[in-house]
């Protein structure tokens, strides 16, 4: 389909919406929690949809002062969530849900200048809250990603807050503008603004694995792959997926592993062998405290406080 | 004298035959040497030792010092190294609790029972592993008619020593050198050293250190040659005038002479060589400098490590060089000021400090050379300033080091005793030793000792630290008066000051607290401090950690009498081995060795990871660091 207006090419399909342009289409389930495919110049870029994180892998810190044990409904909420509702929005009007058959009213000539679809998640939490992730296609192919917390102080401190990208191969490397090193809310004083690049996805190497690898205050972050998991795709040539910060800087982690893997290993060579890229961007982060490892909390400045609202947001782009 | 086996029970018998702990200088027959670092007077014994292995007392062989002893079936071990790295005996990390817990009922001699002479406790303990080492040495040709002694410079934690089937003595304090008079015994051709070491004696309830608990030599062992007259001890006193412009030497040294009509040349040249002292005299009882002046003298310092040199030269009355000692010491003042502020040369010092176990992941406490030159350059590359040597006496080589690269070091003693006081975490000191103990006293006093003689000359110790976490009472009191008594130079850190403040006048010229948060700090210091105020142990840097370090950066700029402190710590205790599944390279640690009790990864607290990597927290520590450098 050649868009020769500049338009986004949309596709009102029975189990999600298709959103298309130059060298870019991307598909959103309707009841995958997510967006499903994210192919950009040829190359997928999604192993799995985007679900928020509520989790982290415990530090020795946390593990000292219990703080696992009373926020772990959120290590349930982070590996089982699912969305309870998908809302879409065509030129910011949002539309009837087109499921089938209504959805029989539209062609394959449907174009829009922009396309919203917001994943509606409720907390699988005691009590609940809410959560939206909203992707907002612009026609070059940018996403602004959105991400909102409702606040409820009848939950325990978060051990994190994001959006998780599990892309499928593992990535080359990456690079970006932020601290150098691993930085931390209440651990970044000594990280240097630059820019970095940092060669495959390494995995910091505490003696128990644990949260690791955040970079605090990040302008930009670039994922570079060179493998899909495409059977036809001969190609080595490296390609790139961009993460920009909109307004405000985020903080990400670019691991081989998702906190649940960490989480459940004891060393390092427990560790699955690295296949997948999961890139973490954050809206929220836990300190990683230091007064002592059997009881002291992370200072209370550092903490995520259930109970007020989280917003940010970040552009993908075509690097 | 006949050697007992009982001794391992007895906490008052904790070295015999042994000769007295003196200074650490080296000594040499020519300038060559000393520039090469290569005395002629001593003869390493490192390397192959035949071995055997017993898995306690009861199967140990005996009598396999004997001179005709068969030791065919002797197997082969290197020293220095960890018999458990050896492969003899299991790897155990345990922190607080002895290596006992839950295996053996345990209380220390004499402590809840003035009658309990804890008789047998370890002597016939099934959980008492007897390592027996022989050495076959040919003496240096060159040692024939001199006095030669045998210096092991650490061995955990018990042992008898024989040479030829007789018996030299026996020692316990596993970090500081034994050393026994070999030359009663020394015969033309092959000689025999014999050594039974033993894992556990009532030396290991004074060596309950959170760290994984090892056994056998592991440092070196030298044969050491005395010249006709010799310095046996060597003490240099540089003091400062209170304006710290101008300096005054004293050097007083024991000698031993068999040689009538030496002379002594003594001079004192600065960094550049050039020569500002100059004496020659004959030696007698002791080669002295008596309150020599040094007018416009260069400090020493962190910033400026400036050393002079003290070279004394002790040649025969035909004028051969019987024995060349060079050493470098500083002029530098440390004091607690009118308004109760540590200083240094007159200005308040800040403590960016560490504390560092001696540590590498192939050799456990066995560190080269190497290992110590990489842990300075760390320091300098992160400014860090100083190190508290938790919490035994290190290798020799690291305090020159230190003084030479100017890193200041709280020079602790090899003692803890936490398991005996601390318990689930709640203070119970029950059957705390040393506590107030009289028959564990003379052992930690002389565990003070022989930091201090080993250590006193060097330039780059500004505290001496009784231990750590053996709770207080009379016998820890004893080893500061000991301290006190000896040295007005330096300041007397210990942090039990907190847990039993009965003693807090009269064990540490500091409040010394571990792990205090900040508000405590504050509260401590808003609130008539009596003491300028030390963190010992702060930022636990397990795993991932490290957080909040500002907290603590700003007490200082708020607080004089803060003198910051010592993170915990510098480098993870874990153990490569090759993973059983992949043949891959791992770090392993407490539990991982089917070893119980334990403490699991707690022994992982380091800015660096085991195999010397840095851990990405160090760049926080440099920054901040770097604010009061």
């Amino acid at each position: 389909m050649v868009n020769t207006n500049n338009q986004l090419h949309v596709i009102y399909s029975d189990g999600g919406l298709g959103v298309g342009g130059d060298n870019f289409h991307y598909i959103f389930n309707y009841t995958r929690s997510g967006i499903e495919s994210m192919v950009i110049n040829g190359k997928e870029w999604l192993y799995r949809e985007p679900k928020p994180i509520f989790w982290r892998a415990t530090t020795d810190n946390d593990r000292g002062n219990g703080f696992s044990q009373k926020s772990v409904q959120w290590y349930g909420a982070d590996m089982f969530a699912s969305a309870d509702k998908v809302d879409i929005k065509i030129n910011d009007q949002l539309i009837e849900f087109p499921s089938a058959p209504l959805n029989n009213k539209y062609s394959n000539h449907e174009y829009a200048d922009k396309v919203e679809v917001i994943y509606h998640f409720t907390t699988l939490t005691t009590p609940t809250t809410d959560v939206e992730i909203s992707y907002t296609v612009m026609p070059d192919g940018d996403i602004a990603v959105h991400v909102h917390y409702t606040g409820n102080d009848q939950l325990p401190d978060l051990p994190a807050f994001g959006v998780r990208f599990v892309m499928p191969t593992l990535a080359a490397g990456f690079q970006y503008d932020g601290l150098s090193g691993e930085t931390y809310p209440d651990r970044m004083a000594g990280g240097i603004p630059g820019e970095y690049q940092v060669d495959g996805l390494p995995v910091t190497n505490y003696m128990v694995p644990q949260d690791c690898g955040v970079h605090m205050a990040t302008k930009s972050l670039t994922v570079t792959r060179n493998t899909t998991k495409d059977n036809s795709d001969k190609s080595s040539t490296p390609f790139k997926i961009k993460f920009v910060n909109d307004g405000q800087p985020f903080a990400f982690s670019c691991l081989p592993y998702t906190s649940e893997e960490l989480e459940n290993a004891t060393h390092q060579e427990e560790l699955p062998l690295p296949r997948r890229t999961v890139v973490s961007i954050l809206g929220a982060v836990r300190g990683v405290g230091g007064i002592d490892s059997w009881g002291r909390d992370v200072e209370e400045q550092y903490h995520i406080p259930a109970g007020k609202d989280i917003d940010f947001g970040f552009r993908i782009t075509k690097s | 004298m006949e050697p007992d086996i009982k001794w391992l029970d007895d906490p008052e018998t904790f070295r015999v035959g042994m000769l007295p702990a003196h200074s650490d200088h080296r000594f040499y027959r020519s300038p060559d040497e000393i520039r090469n670092d290569d005395s002629s007077f001593v003869q390493s014994l490192n390397g192959q030792w035949q071995f055997a292995f017993a898995k306690d007392p009861m199967h140990r062989i005996q009598h396999f010092y004997d001179a005709d002893f068969d030791a065919s079936s002797f197997d082969e071990i290197k020293v220095p190294e960890h018999i458990e790295f050896a492969g003899y005996d299991k790897f155990h990390y345990i922190n607080t609790m002895y290596p006992w817990e839950g295996k053996i009922y345990r209380r220390p001699a004499y402590a809840l029972d003035q009658n309990d002479k804890g008789e047998g406790m370890f002597s016939e303990a099934p959980d008492n592993p007897v390592g027996q080492y022989i050495k076959k040495f040919e003496l240096n040709p060159a040692f024939k008619d001199k006095k030669v002694r045998v210096c092991f410079d650490g061995v955990e934690k018990a042992m008898y020593v024989w040479l030829n089937g007789h018996f030299l003595g026996y020692a316990e304090d596993s970090f500081t050198p034994s050393e026994f008079d070999l030359t009663p015994y020394l015969q033309e051709g092959e000689n025999t050293l014999a050594v039974e070491v033993f894992k556990l004696s009532t030396a290991a309830f004074l060596e309950d250190q959170d760290m994984f608990r090892f056994f056998g030599i592991f440092r070196d062992v030298s044969l050491i040659a005395q010249p006709e007259a010799h310095i046996e001890d060597l003490s240099i006193k540089p003091t400062l005038s209170d304006d710290l412009k101008d300096g005054t030497l004293n050097v007083e040294t024991k000698m031993t002479v068999n040689k009538s009509g030496a002379v002594a040349k003594v001079t004192v040249s600065d960094a550049d060589g050039n020569q500002l002292y100059n004496d020659t005299q004959p030696v007698t009882d002791s080669i002295t400098v008596k309150d020599a002046p040094f007018k416009g003298v260069h400090l020493y310092s962190n910033h400026d490590p400036y050393l002079y040199q003290l070279t004394i030269e002790i040649d025969d009355k035909d004028g051969n060089v019987l024995e060349i000692v060079p050493y470098k010491f500083g002029f530098r003042k440390i004091e607690i000021n009118q308004d109760k502020v540590l200083t240094y040369n007159g200005k308040r010092l800040v403590i960016n400090g560490v504390n560092r176990h001696e540590w590498d992941c192939d050799s456990g406490r066995v560190v080269s050379v190497d290992d110590m030159e990489a842990d300075i350059r760390t320091f300098k590359a992160n400014n860090i300033n100083a190190v508290r040597t938790c919490h035994y006496p290190d290798h020799k080589l690291w305090y020159h080091l230190c003084d030479i690269n100017g890193i200041y070091v709280m020079a602790e003693n090899n003692l803890e005793s936490h398991g005996t006081w601390q318990k689930l975490g709640a203070v119970e000191p029950s059957y705390n030793v040393p506590g107030s103990v009289p028959q564990w006293k003379a052992a930690v006093v002389d565990r003070a000792r022989n930091n201090y003689e080993m250590l006193k000359n060097h330039a780059s110790i500004i505290f001496w630290s009784l231990g750590n976490e053996s709770y207080a009472g009379d016998d820890i009191q004893a080893m500061q008066e000991f301290y006190k008594r000896v040295d007005p130079t330096r300041l007397v850190h210990y942090e039990g000051v907190v847990q039993n403040r009965k003693y807090e006048d009269v064990i540490s010229d500091f409040e010394s607290r571990m792990y205090a948060s900040p508000d405590e700090i504050k509260d401590y210091l808003d609130n008539h401090p009596k003491k300028p105020f030390i963190l010992c142990e702060y930022m636990h840097d397990m795993g991932n950690s490290l957080g909040g370090m500002k907290s603590y950066i700003d007490l200082i700029d708020k607080y004089p009498m803060y003198s910051g402190g010592f993170i915990w710590d510098f480098i993870d205790q874990a153990i490569r081995v090759n993973d059983e599944v992949t043949g891959q390279k791992v770090l392993r640690y407490g539990g991982d060795f089917d070893d119980r009790m334990s403490d699991y990864e707690f022994s992982g607290d380091g800015l660096m990871f085991a195999d010397r990597t840095e851990k990405p927290a160090m760049q926080e520590v440099k920054y901040y660091y770097g604010q009061h450098k």
